[in-house]
């Protein structure tokens, strides 16, 4: 590791070897790269924190989906029981016209049930 | 799960933040795409992992946005200072030369500088963030600090004189 190495790894907490860091700090150029790149951490920061106003906008869509879902089930049950109804209504009050008449004609012969004369 | 996001976002919102503000040069907009994170991450699957790799996940969504952001706009990010900024102990000079030395900086050099330096993260969390190795990491860290250090030597000297804090992260900061 050079000086500049174990000096990065020391401002960024990782891990290092004391006896090195203790030559690199032995090193004038060595204390000066550390203050600079603590004094440029220091200068990298924001002005500003997060503004306090800021919040995760996350849309409710687990509620939603299911009040939707809900919403769906009854009306295609309502739909559904309706549709019912009125076809029952109408089967019931009025049979459907006859659409052609047949006729057994001269060799028409009534049998009983199950085939037997 | 909205419930886990949510959590995540307590914890994360201010690095996340910092790390877009830094990268983004405008606050509002650096405010627009915090949200916009955890909206990605909350229709997304939640990865398996601690915190630590959750975070990261969290800092990849960031980055991604950014990278849209700029292919959208076709540019660096903005150094002109918003209007209405707070004034800082240094000088708005000072302010004005480091966001034009970040602003100069390759992409991916200043996305590892500022997860380091801004947001906190460890090697390995910048590495998951930007498809690097650990070793990369450290490495483009080491040269970007090399480069700032070269072009803010004013700066860094005026910072030099005041009390510093090893801290990456900024625990307080004065809200707007």
């Amino acid at each position: 590791m050079t000086n500049s190495d174990v000096i990065s790894a020391f401002i960024d907490h990782e891990p290092f070897d004391a006896q090195e860091l203790a030559d690199a700090l032995g090193d004038p150029a060595g204390r000066a790269l550390l203050l600079d790149l603590v004094a440029l951490r220091s200068l990298a920061q924001p002005e500003e924190a997060a503004p306090a106003t800021v919040v995760p906008a996350i849309p409710p869509r687990r509620p939603l989906h299911l009040a939707v879902a809900a919403v769906a089930v009854l009306v295609a049950l309502v739909g559904g029981y309706q549709w019912g109804e009125r076809s029952v209504a109408t089967e019931t009050s009025t049979p459907p016209a006859p659409a052609r008449v047949v006729s057994g004609g001269a060799a028409w012969v009534e049998t009983n049930a199950g085939g037997g004369r | 799960m909205p419930g886990d996001v949510e959590g995540l976002f307590a914890e994360h919102h201010q690095g996340l933040f910092r790390y877009l503000y830094r990268a983004l040069g405008h606050r509002e907009t650096a405010r627009d795409l915090t949200q916009d994170v955890f909206l990605r991450a909350s229709r997304a699957r939640v990865p398996d992992g601690s915190g630590i790799e959750l975070q990261a996940w969290l800092f990849r969504i960031a980055r991604n946005l950014v990278i849209d952001h700029y292919r959208r706009r076709n540019r660096s990010p903005e150094v002109a200072a918003a209007a209405g900024t707070p004034s800082r102990p240094a000088s708005q000079e000072t302010g004005t030369a480091v966001r034009e030395a970040l602003a100069d900086l390759a992409d991916l050099d200043r996305d590892v500088f500022l997860m380091r330096e801004v947001a906190g993260l460890d090697y390995d969390q910048i590495a998951a963030a930007c498809d690097l190795t650990a070793a990369a990491v450290r490495s483009r860290l080491h040269r970007t600090r090399i480069e700032l250090r070269g072009r803010l030597t004013a700066p860094i000297a005026h910072r030099r004189a005041a009390p510093m804090c090893l801290a990456a992260r900024r625990t307080q900061g004065h809200e707007s």
